[in-house]
């Protein structure tokens, strides 16, 4: 559905974007995970045509459309992060004025417009001015307004952002029936548990470049031999780093007061066999475990790398 | 047959007449065009001796109609641009200019449509002070051709200090700031086509403006000018049959272009063109995708 290829954004000496590959299939519901900065509200402003690229390509379906053209805009819904909506103009003149925006008479509009706002819970506010909605409404009916137009690909720029638990979770709700629908949507979210419990592929993206991308449980597969181990240490915490260092397949993660995160040690034996060799050099430990595979333990992987 | 309004013109009269501003906008225009006719009749009354008077008073009720049409004329010139000011900078403001350009609207279209709609609140006011306009014809020798002709010249104004707005609202991230250099824009245009006909004037110690006198065609002012005299005395601003000046005063075509109402009209052709331009100038500017060559994708 969505193939980006080779996508890159410059700005004077720093990139944004670097040379991003992509393909997100039809019917995906696709999480665009990545800390502050790593590029991702550029790649979908860009894919929107809210920005011109410094090189690369953007497909759409089957379109050959070039990026920023009516017929790729016709087939693109995009709810940003921050939106702001005007005085004085009601729900249904709000929907109205946004389907005229793709073509749409009137007529039309109506009979769609009541459907999308009884899918987003918002039928009963028709008549009700935009401005008096509360934020997790207005994020809603922003969510219908992308869909009046039949787009191919839903893109959400932090949707959860600053709503409130309930509106979260309405959101949440409305996402996954979307996609029970068959839209693609691509999800751009600092909500890792979110973002895990609704997507079926993930991407990571960190300074400007894809580290991963691919069904969840493909990449925990993929890096499950580097699923990271939480030894709780009370004393001669240096010894224990030094030995843990010297070891060929260990990697020390991180050393925190009591606990070092290693990552490696190969099998659960070989793990084993390690611990016993870390208490025979006289360190104690109060306890070890192997980290539950999960997307924050995944993204905290994948961007300290 | 379906008729497709331009959707930001319907959104933007929606909001507009729904806000207690634009009432008192009306009120408020409503007030000047009463000023100016207490002003003038002011004037008229000045010009007679006493209330039993010989003097020939009504004749002086001419000044009526120059007098309303040019408070109107002020109004719309810093009406106008302050309404299309804040326009797409206003939209960057409240954070509804990104969505809007996701749309099938082209940016031409997003222009045009700020442009048209503040044409079309500004005609609301033209239309509310219609009434206290008609006052003027008490005096007779004006025709209903020559309001008509009126209003034209406002929506020409309208629409030129409009695309003047909306250029600078497109360049400028705020909306204040745009308003002052659509202001600063406007002035630079009066002055700027004066100065080809001064320097040509220095240049030739006073003998000869040349062909510098065709700048003035941009003008809006000398636009003005040439219409008034038009209506009200039915010659050009060049005087009958370009007699203000002789043929080596100005150039071959500023000569012929003096005689009649050609000057009027090839000066309102520039002033539309002018617009044109700007606002052309101004999607340009709003285009993200400005500069990039559509490329086809081979897959």
């Amino acid at each position: 559905m969505l193939y980006i290829n080779n996508l890159t954004k410059n700005y004077g000496s720093f990139t944004a974007v670097n040379h991003l590959t992509l393909h997100i299939p039809e019917g995906d519901l696709f999480g665009f995970v990545g800390p502050n900065g790593a590029g991702k509200t550029t790649t979908i402003r860009i894919v929107c045509g809210l920005l011109r690229a410094s090189g690369g390509l953007v497909v759409i379906g089957d379109s050959e459309a070039p990026i920023g053209s009516r017929e790729m805009k016709r087939m693109i819904g995009y709810v940003p992060d921050f939106f702001g909506v005007y005085d004085n103009l009601k729900v249904r003149e709000y929907m109205d004025m946004y389907g005229s925006m793709y073509g749409m008479y009137s007529r039309d509009i109506a009979k769609i417009s009541d459907d999308l706002l009884e899918l987003v819970n918002l039928s009963d506010k028709k008549e009700v001015y935009v401005d008096t909605l509360s934020r997790g409404m207005k994020q809603r009916l922003c969510v219908a307004r992308a869909l009046l137009h039949n787009p191919k690909l839903l893109i959400l720029d932090e949707p959860s952002s600053g709503l409130d638990p309930r509106a979260r979770v309405e959101m949440k709700e409305l996402l996954k029936n979307l996609h029970s629908m068959g839209k693609t949507i691509v999800i751009s979210s600092h909500i890792l548990s979110e973002l895990s419990e609704m997507c079926t592929s993930i991407g990571i993206m960190n300074r400007g470049q894809l580290i991963t991308a691919g069904r969840i449980e493909d990449i925990m597969q993929q890096l499950s031999g580097g699923k990271r181990i939480h030894v709780q240490v009370i004393s001669d915490m240096e010894t224990a780093v030094r030995f843990l260092k010297e070891q060929a397949n260990v990697r020390v993660e991180s050393v925190r007061e009591n606990e070092i995160i290693i990552s490696g040690g190969g099998t659960d034996e070989e793990v084993s066999a390690l611990i016993g060799r870390l208490i025979q050099n006289e360190v104690v430990l109060t306890g070890f475990y192997r980290e539950e595979g999960s997307l924050e333990s995944l993204f905290m992987q994948l961007t300290e790398m | 047959m379906r008729v497709h309004i331009n959707p930001i013109v319907k959104k933007d009269l929606q909001v507009t007449a729904r806000s207690m501003r634009f009432g008192w906008g009306v009120f408020a225009y409503e007030m000047v065009l009463v000023l100016a006719f207490l002003l003038a009749m002011a004037f008229i009354q000045s010009q007679s001796n006493s209330i039993y008077s010989d003097n020939n008073i009504y004749s002086y009720f001419i000044v009526l109609f120059p007098v309303l049409a040019i408070a109107q004329v002020c109004i719309v010139a810093l009406t106008v641009p302050i309404i299309t000011a804040s326009s797409i900078s206003g939209e960057r403001e409240r954070q509804t200019f990104d969505i809007m350009l996701t749309t099938c609207m082209s940016p031409f279209s997003i222009v045009v449509g700020k442009v048209i709609s503040a044409v079309i609140r500004i005609l609301f006011f033209v239309v509310a002070g219609m009434p206290i306009m008609a006052l003027s014809f008490i005096a007779g020798g004006l025709g209903w051709s020559n309001l008509f002709y009126f209003v034209l010249t406002i929506v020409l104004l309208s629409v030129l200090s409009g695309s003047i707005g909306i250029l600078c609202s497109a360049l400028c991230r705020k909306s204040i700031t745009a308003v002052i250099l659509s202001f600063a824009f406007y002035f630079v245009i009066y002055f700027i086509t004066f100065v080809p006909m001064i320097l040509k004037f220095v240049w030739t110690k006073g003998k000869s403006a040349g062909e510098s006198m065709l700048f003035l065609l941009a003008n809006p002012f000398v636009f003005f000018e040439e219409f008034f005299m038009q209506i009200m005395r039915g010659e050009s601003l060049f005087g009958t049959a370009g007699s203000n000046f002789s043929r080596q005063e100005v150039g071959f075509l500023t000569y012929h272009l003096s005689q009649g109402k050609t000057w009027l009209f090839l000066s309102a052709a520039c002033l539309f063109v002018l617009s044109l331009v700007f606002m052309i100038a101004a999607a340009w500017k709003i285009n993200p995708m400005h500069g990039a060559v559509g490329k086809k994708v081979r897959k």
